[in-house]
């Protein structure tokens, strides 16, 4: 039985504002489920629904088979990082992560224990006497996260609870993450608009767009089988490169005819899209490959170099578009560089034009 | 340093253009704030004018602390300054945190609630003055919508001496909550609504949220305002003379007034008056100060806060 259904959930702030337009999901028990989704989407306002901060317009909650719609939050067993972390400036580091257990009149001793237990697994156990004003940014985010933890939730909500921190660690505070929910298996939400956080952190991504979901799936489903044109230009870094093309027969082949380029397709591939005249061709930078002797499928100019370090990204015009590959490092391109490519015909992704859905 | 431009280097000119900048504030300030209070200070310990032949004399004070009026005037104020000030506080609070829930049509309820304010002292005297007599609008409107009968009129402004204290502090509150709450009000909505939404979600309810955090966090708007009304409430006179007229319910600043104003042509007055008002001074200072120091105003913070 899932932890958390979201059953149909919709919240409408005002006439003509949707927050969210109409979600379901399960949640199973001990999953890092993580929203994904561009600004606006309504990341922000599902997780407060569930937690109870907003009122939910229709559709229904069931937290462990109850049903918590209409509970107060402080009945729901649910516990929140949120993004500015709100940890209260004039209680102690102690006093913040105790409050809860305190209200939930827990004995001292115990409360005493826990408290230890959490603030030394986000390590923060020698500041529990400090107030927060005398912390850094990254200090009180683990306060925030101690504070959560303390209660063990039935669910663990975070709302982009690492936007606030610098790149660096940004990353390593994911890392952390990942081992305390290991660690605590606590059922988990956790909110981004960070593709690369969402694809390291999650058991399954929810990409919503426009307040409704868009794609549901293992970081491998969206990233290798995105179900459309967003999805694809939203996840990976540098997103998808998308080419219109004609579809059409050659001496028994299926080929795709593009201005610049024409791709001859496997019998798998060509099954899948017959019936289609035109579609759009979705191609990751990864699976352009460098056709070292310059008779390759995609002939143009090297644009732009941008070196990363083990590989770097190359960016092409074809069409008036910016295309953009990655390369190994070991070829050395510059700016003007004739180049050539071939393309991974195993990882192409297929979008229907008009409908923008892939094609299966 | 070789300076060929000027008389002054130019560290000397940085330090010195602070001080010129509120050199006009500290004219200011000692012309119309020092020199008045040196003089109500040292007139107070004189028994007349020094060209009048006067001498330094502790009589003025020895005068004022014989005078029963005086303490009289003292438990009048303190009575009033407790009881409006927790009322007034109380009330407002409430009232801050109704308008904070932004319901429909709150920002009317605000608008409504702000009117006391705009009228000057001497209208709300004057209206309440006109209001409260036997023959008032307040009576002729209880009478109308038929709480009262015509027979037996409420005589408000004829009650005994805790009647019109209450009477006073009910008239003062009509007019200084919304002050009161507006101040509240600000402090309430440059909080972090997460503050609170991290209480409800940790098992708080609406009332340990509203004490535990609310409140906590409001300290330093709650002791602003409560320091303002304390002081006001101290100094509370006129509406006081414009319902029951002179020496009826004698507070503090009334009696300077009279003193220094209404018996005119009496040096002996006059000099208590200005004894009274150093005393009233001290008093607002005093009181003023324990409270900062209790409220913990003057302790170290306790961090730059989120
Ligand atoms: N209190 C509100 N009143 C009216 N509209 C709101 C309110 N809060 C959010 N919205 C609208 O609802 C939509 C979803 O907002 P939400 O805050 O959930 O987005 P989000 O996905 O969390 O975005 P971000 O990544 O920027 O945090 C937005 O279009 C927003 O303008
Ligand atoms: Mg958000």
């Amino acid at each position: 039985m899932p932890v958390l259904e979201l059953k149909d959930i919709a919240k409408q702030y005002n006439k003509r504002v949707w927050g969210v337009q109409g979600m379901s999901l399960d949640v199973e028990d001990k999953e890092f489920i993580v929203f994904l989704g561009p600004s606006g989407c309504g990341k922000t306002t599902c997780m407060r629904m569930i937690a109870g901060l907003e009122e939910t317009t229709r559709g229904s909650i069931i937290l462990q088979g109850k049903d918590i719609t209409d509970l107060p939050p402080r009945d729901r067993g649910i516990s929140m990082v949120f993004q500015n972390y709100a940890i209260w400036p004039h209680m102690t580091v102690y006093d913040n992560i105790a409050f809860a257990l305190k209200l939930k009149k827990l004995p001292s001793s115990e409360i005493k224990s826990r408290v230890e237990e959490v603030a030394d697994m986000v390590k923060i156990g020698t500041m529990l006497s400090r107030f927060p004003g005398q912390m850094s940014g990254g200090q009180q985010q683990r306060v925030a996260l101690a504070r959560a933890l303390a209660v063990r939730p039935k669910l663990f909500l975070m709302d982009e609870p690492l936007s606030n921190l610098d790149a660096k660690l940004r990353v390593i505070m994911r890392t952390e993450l990942k081992a305390i929910h290991q660690r605590t298996e606590a059922t988990s939400i956790f909110v981004t608009h960070d593709q690369s956080e969402a694809m390291s952190m999650a058991d399954r991504i929810v990409i919503m767009k426009d307040g409704e979901i868009v794609q549901v799936g293992t970081p491998e489903d969206v990233y290798f089988r995105s179900a459309d044109i967003f999805v694809a230009g939203f996840i990976g870094t540098p997103p998808t490169n998308f080419f219109y093309v004609d579809v059409k027969k050659e001496n028994g082949c299926t080929i795709l005819d593009h201005e610049f380029f024409k791709a001859e397709l496997g019998k798998e591939d060509s099954d899948r899209l017959s019936g289609y005249e035109e579609i759009v061709l979705g191609v990751r930078p990864e699976d352009f490959i460098l056709n070292k002797e310059g008779n390759g499928i995609l002939k143009s100019q090297v644009l732009v170099v941008e070196p990363q370090g083990a590989h770097q990204v190359v960016a092409l015009e074809v069409e008036g578009n910016i295309i953009k590959t990655l390369v190994p490092s070991d070829h050395s391109l510059r700016p003007g560089d004739n180049i050539s490519f071939d393309f991974d015909m195993r990882h192409l992704h297929f979008f229907d034009k008009q409908t923008e859905k892939r094609i299966s | 340093m070789d300076n060929p431009t000027g008389v002054l280097s130019r560290e000397q000119k940085k330090k010195i253009i602070p001080y010129l900048l509120i050199a006009p504030v500290v004219i200011y300030y000692i012309l119309f704030w020092l020199l008045p209070v040196v003089r109500a200070i040292s007139g107070s310990f004189m028994s007349a004018p020094a060209d009048e032949g006067g001498v330094f004399t502790f009589g003025n004070y020895t005068a004022l602390f014989k005078d029963p009026v005086f303490y009289q005037a003292l438990f009048n104020t303190a009575f009033i300054v407790l009881i409006s000030v927790t009322l007034e506080f109380v009330l407002a609070f409430g009232l801050a945190l109704l308008i904070n829930m932004k319901f429909h049509g709150s920002g009317m309820f605000l608008f409504l609630a702000l009117i006391p304010m705009s009228l000057p002292a001497v209208a709300v005297g004057a209206m309440w003055t006109s209001g409260l007599s036997t023959y008032g609008w307040l009576n002729s409107f209880l009478i109308r919508i038929g709480i009262l009968n015509a027979a037996d009129k409420i005589i408000f402004l004829g009650g005994g001496h805790f009647a019109k204290m209450f009477l006073i502090i009910i008239v003062d509150a009509w007019q200084v909550i919304p002050s009161v709450m507006v101040i509240l009000l600000s402090g309430m909505q440059a909080l972090q609504p997460e503050m609170m939404e991290a209480g409800y979600v940790f098992g708080g309810s609406r009332f340990k949220v509203l004490r535990k955090i609310t409140i906590p966090l409001l300290k330093p708007t709650i002791t602003t305002a409560m320091i303002l009304r304390i002081i006001a409430a101290i100094q509370i006179w006129l509406i006081i003379v414009m319902l029951f007229g002179y020496n009826r319910l004698p507070v503090l600043l009334e009696q300077i007034v009279l003193n220094v104003d209404k018996y005119t042509g009496s040096e002996a007055f006059f000099r208590k008056g200005m004894a009274l008002s150093v005393v009233v001074s001290l008093i607002v200072s005093c009181v003023s100060f324990l409270y900062l120091k209790v409220s913990g105003a003057f302790d170290e913070p306790a961090g730059k806060g989120v």
